[in-house]
């Protein structure tokens, strides 16, 4: 350890104190990641109980320990728990909830409610998966973490396991995208003074790409789920082939998730080794530069590479070859990023702690894992390995080679920052061996089955298949690998109560996390602190050229200043985040027993929890900021970067719906297609419509201008032409359906009703968000000073109509025109 | 000049367009919005269709969002966001309807490539 200055006194009591009831009603960002990182450990355990029962299942050949039935419950709940429950929540909800607003001085994240929010719903939807536990024809989801349609179908896999897993789902994605919202404008507002974009450091940079990749990537996923709710409770055919559907629509759209959910966990990973790696070699982080180029071209090509996963569906000579170069290209940047940390670690001077262990083994088992994916990446090469154990082999070696190995590093860097506590390093250093043996010893010689013919997911296999005794090799190793986390959870247990008192800057560290004490206040600042540099903490210690450890740090913490402290506002803690929550697993358990009932009263607990939220706002609607310290955005207010963020997400999930609508169009086996559609009904609709979004303009002019009256009228007629709107629309359907064309009638009516009616309800949705304001405008609570409350409102009902352009033009205007 | 009055003045300065703009832009859409409907009623135009509803519908698109969104008045960064969420909405539709053998005689140029990267097929 450096020379290190005297501990921070206590001047501030830690985030960490304060009664136990504040644990559900808070809304601090670091007890909310503490929340995350609990409860993702409880799920770890359950996880690696899963994996350990596929191992032993499959120690001996014809083995009798699980059933196929079984079998096939816990491999879906053990991918699932992994991904959902585990790795993204600990990368996201976890380190980059606690780390990122300190990392680049802020107090909180923008939103902190629905920070909360987004780990109650977390936990419902978690709660949700595993509700058929406790149901009589339930038992847990068993289709495959990628549920695989048309598996998936009630005909094929019957009972509520696939409803949970469905829903949970949902749910789960609904946090991860509010997640994403909201790290997304924390870091593109809240940044401190002087920290530029090219001085964020490595980990918050890759925090924003992942966020913007979840906005972009869950939206398809949420279609594919709704599909698939759809054809399991209202009858529709969107993965059967009886109607002219395909399951490969399935496949498209989990996989056009899927491999950006790849990156979504990988880069925050890569993000925390790009920490680790300067702090104990001691030197900045080699080619930042390029480390940002890196991340931001992975990120982006990780959205051309889906169908390497499908090049067994005969997707045609095009679509391999276009595919296998763009995942082939992602090797570049991914290069780039492993040769800079070689050349960052290469001549520093090293400080070989358990964390810099697990980040240089994160280089090399991550490494053997993206060899093997460029393997795959070449379609003929493919066709043998896919659905091998080769290709669980590269997975892990990606996914626990990588991304955990970059989380278990994690835990030993940050742990005393979290809990004021160090972590003991002997044992940590036996959690690093046993880690490395048990891992490669499970998953190396799942290359070598794999190649041998050992297929994925099966329960059992022949004794004179060849496969037994690395079977047995790997299974054996698993255990080792199991108390390697034993161990670390000892470690972890002791330390909270025994462990050495941590110091504010026990790294040496070089961001501005370990400027503060460890555990830090509730407001982490006392004041907010100026960015002259990249490295902000390291330049502030030892001057932005200033060698290392050669100069005793200046500064080790922020001067205690009292009175600055008491001038700190932070927002208050809330119930409502739990509240709504829990009226979400209603929803969700009414929709899976279908009882409308529960479904209301979860509706109703929603909504109100809603309004609760929205009106406990402390400058409601206000151009204030809650932080000074908004630097970036351009000197939007937040919630405006954030409104625009979540209309971003939201086009992607139009596009999802209007493309499936335009594909199926063009497969509609008979039936009168989009002929029936009328022209002038629509017209006049879209005519309603946009001279709705004119009343909507001219109620915000009016509001910036302080003139109530004119605000009240045009809320008004705002309001009772979406009414129209609907009016119409209903109208439009009757008929419809007064024509013989029902919902699940055939594959362009179900389409199109998915389609418009989801347009539709965003209508709706609009019209009960106006209605709110039109009531607070007559209780006189919407003054000029809160007209941001209008101009959000207002550009989301803006979106819905441009929406409604495009659905014109495409569903209705080009009704005669055919694909293919 | 404390730091919330700067940020009040610097959200002062966005210029808020009168009624009159408004006014014209919702002309403008109705008259595009009735050139849509011609577009789809005259048979002559049928071979330009779909070229000419995809200009008119972006028109409108457009005008909106500068407009009524004030993309056109506030920071370049709201106007990154949505454009790029667009872009990426747009490569996906554009994606799967390839993939779907919507269109698919568009990607003539592919086809050798294909044959040199995957001299099996
Ligand atoms: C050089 C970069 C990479 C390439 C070229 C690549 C390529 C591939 C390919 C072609 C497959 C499909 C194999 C098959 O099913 O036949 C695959 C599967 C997979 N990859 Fe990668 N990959 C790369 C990096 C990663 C990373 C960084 C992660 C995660 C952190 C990852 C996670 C996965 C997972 C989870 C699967 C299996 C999905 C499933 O079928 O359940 N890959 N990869
Ligand atoms: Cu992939």
């Amino acid at each position: 350890m450096a020379a290190q200055p005297k501990p921070i006194p206590a001047e501030y009591p830690s985030y960490l104190k304060g009664d136990p009831i504040g644990w559900l009603n808070t809304i601090d960002h670091k007890r909310v990641a503490v929340l995350y990182g609990v409860s993702a450990l409880l799920f770890m355990v359950l996880g690696g109980i899963e994996a350990l029962l596929i191992r032993i299942q499959l120690f001996e050949p014809n083995n009798k320990f699980l059933s196929a039935h079984a079998y096939n419950q816990v491999f879906t709940m053990h991918g699932t728990t992994m991904i959902f429950l585990v790795v993204m929540p600990l990368l996201l909800g976890a380190a980059a909830n606690f780390i990122v607003p300190l990392q680049i001085g802020a107090r909180d994240v923008a939103f902190p409610r629905i920070n909360a929010l987004s780990f109650w719903i977390f936990l419902s939807g978690a709660a949700f998966l595993h509700m058929g536990w406790f149901w009589h024809h339930g038992g847990l989801p068993d289709a495959g973490w990628f549920g695989y349609a048309n598996l998936t179908e009630r005909q094929y896999t019957p009972g509520m396991a696939i409803d949970f897993w469905d829903i949970g789902l949902l749910i789960l994605g609904i946090s991860t995208v509010l997640t994403g919202l909201n790290f997304f404008t924390t870091i593109v507002t809240m940044r401190a003074p002087g920290m530029t974009y090219m001085r964020m450091p490595m980990f918050v940079w890759s925090i924003l790409i992942t966020s913007i990749l979840i906005l972009l990537a869950f939206p398809p996923l949420t279609v594919g789920l709704i599909f698939l709710f759809m054809d399991r409770f209202f009858g529709t055919h969107y993965y059967q082939a009886v109607a002219g559907a395909t399951p490969i629509l399935w496949q498209h759209l989990f996989w056009l998730f899927g491999h950006p959910e790849v990156y979504i966990m990988a880069l925050p990973a890569f993000g925390m080794i790009s920490e680790l790696l300067p702090t104990f070699s001691r030197k900045p982080l080699f080619g930042y530069p390029m480390m940002v180029y890196s991340v931001i071209l992975i990120a982006f090509l990780s959205y051309g590479v889906w169908g390497h996963h499908m090049f067994a569906t005969g997707m045609g000579p095009v679509a391999d070859a276009t595919f296998a170069i763009t995942s082939m290209l992602i090797a570049i940047p991914t290069g780039i990023k492993i040769f800079s940390w070689i050349a960052t670690v290469w001549g520093g001077s090293l400080r070989m702690t358990t964390a810099f262990y697990f980040a240089l083994g994160f280089i090399i088992e991550f490494t053997i894992g993206g060899l093997s994916g460029i393997m795959h990446a070449s379609v003929p090469i493919d066709l043998q390995q896919t659905d091998s154990y080769f290709v669980v082999a590269h997975f892990h070696y990606v996914l626990f080679g990588g991304v955990m190995f970059a989380i278990l590093g994690s835990f030993y860097y940050w742990w005393p920052k979290v809990t004021g506590r160090m972590l003991n390093e002997k044992l940590g250093k036996l959690q690093f061996w046993l880690t490395v043996i048990g891992f490669n010893g499970t998953f190396f010689p799942m290359h070598f089955l794999g190649t041998w013919g050992m297929p994925r997911r099966i329960y059992t296999y022949g004794a004179g298949m060849g496969w037994t005794f690395w079977n047995q090799f790997e299974t054996v190793s698993a255990f080792i690998l199991g108390l390697a986390f034993l161990i670390m959870f000892i470690n972890l247990l002791t330390s909270l109560f025994n462990g050495e008192i941590a110091p504010a800057d026990p790294w040496d560290g070089r961001t501005l996390e370990w400027s503060m004490p460890s555990p830090p206040p509730a407001f982490n600042f006392v004041t907010i602190p100026e960015v002259h540099a990249r490295d902000a903490f390291w330049a502030r210690k030892y001057g932005s050229t200033g060698s290392r450890a050669s100069q005793a740090p200046a500064v080790a913490g922020d001067p205690p200043n009292t009175e600055a402290a008491e001038h700190i506002h932070m927002p208050e803690p809330s119930f409502f985040p739990i509240v709504l929550a829990g009226g979400l697993l209603l929803c969700g358990l009414g929709m899976v027993v279908a009882w409308w009932r529960l479904i209301m009263a979860g509706g109703a607990i929603i909504f109100l929890s809603i309004i609760g939220m929205a009106f406990q706002y402390p400058t409601f609607g206000q151009k204030t900021h809650e932080t000074e310290a908004a630097s970036g955005g351009g000197g939007e207010d937040l919630r405006k970067v954030g409104v625009w963020a979540f209309i971003g997400s939201e086009s992607v999930f139009f596009a999802t719906l209007i493309a499936t609508f335009m594909v199926y169009k063009s497969r509609n086996l008979g039936g009168p297609g989009a002929n029936v559609l009328e022209i002038p009904l629509t017209s006049f609709s879209t005519f309603i419509l946009l001279m709705s979004s004119l009343l909507m303009v001219l109620a915000l002019a009016a509001t910036q201008r302080g003139d109530r009256v004119w605000q009240r009228v045009w809320l008004c007629g705002t309001v009772i032409f979406g009414l129209i709107f609907l009016g119409d629309q209903a109208y439009e359907f009757t008929s419809l359906y007064g024509h013989g064309l029902g919902f699940t009638t055939d594959l362009f009516s179900q389409c199109f009703f998915t389609l418009v009616g989801f347009h539709g309800a965003h209508v709706a949705i609009g019209v009960i968000w106006l209605s709110v304001l039109l009531v607070a405008s007559f209780m006189d609570r919407l003054p000029k000073s809160r007209a941001l409350s209008v101009e959000l409102a207002g550009l989301y009902w803006h979106f819905v109509d441009i929406v409604w352009v495009v659905i014109f033009t495409l569903v209705y205007l080009m009704q005669k025109v055919k694909g293919a | 000049m404390t730091a919330e009055a700067a940020i009040h003045e610097h959200f002062e300065e966005h210029v808020h367009p009168g009624a009159s703009v408004y006014v014209t832009v919702a002309a403008f859409l109705v008259v595009l919005t009735a050139m849509e409907i011609t577009v789809f009623y005259v048979s002559a135009l049928a071979s330009v269709m779909i070229p000419l509803l995809i200009i008119l519908s972006v028109a409108k698109f457009a005008l909106v969002a500068m407009f009524y969104m004030h993309l056109r008045y506030d920071s370049y960064v709201l106007t990154s966001i949505f454009m790029f969420a667009l872009a990426i909405a747009a490569l996906l539709l554009i994606a799967l309807l390839l993939l779907f053998a919507y269109l698919s005689h568009y990607l003539w140029f592919m086809v050798p490539l294909a044959r040199i990267l995957l001299p099996g097929h």
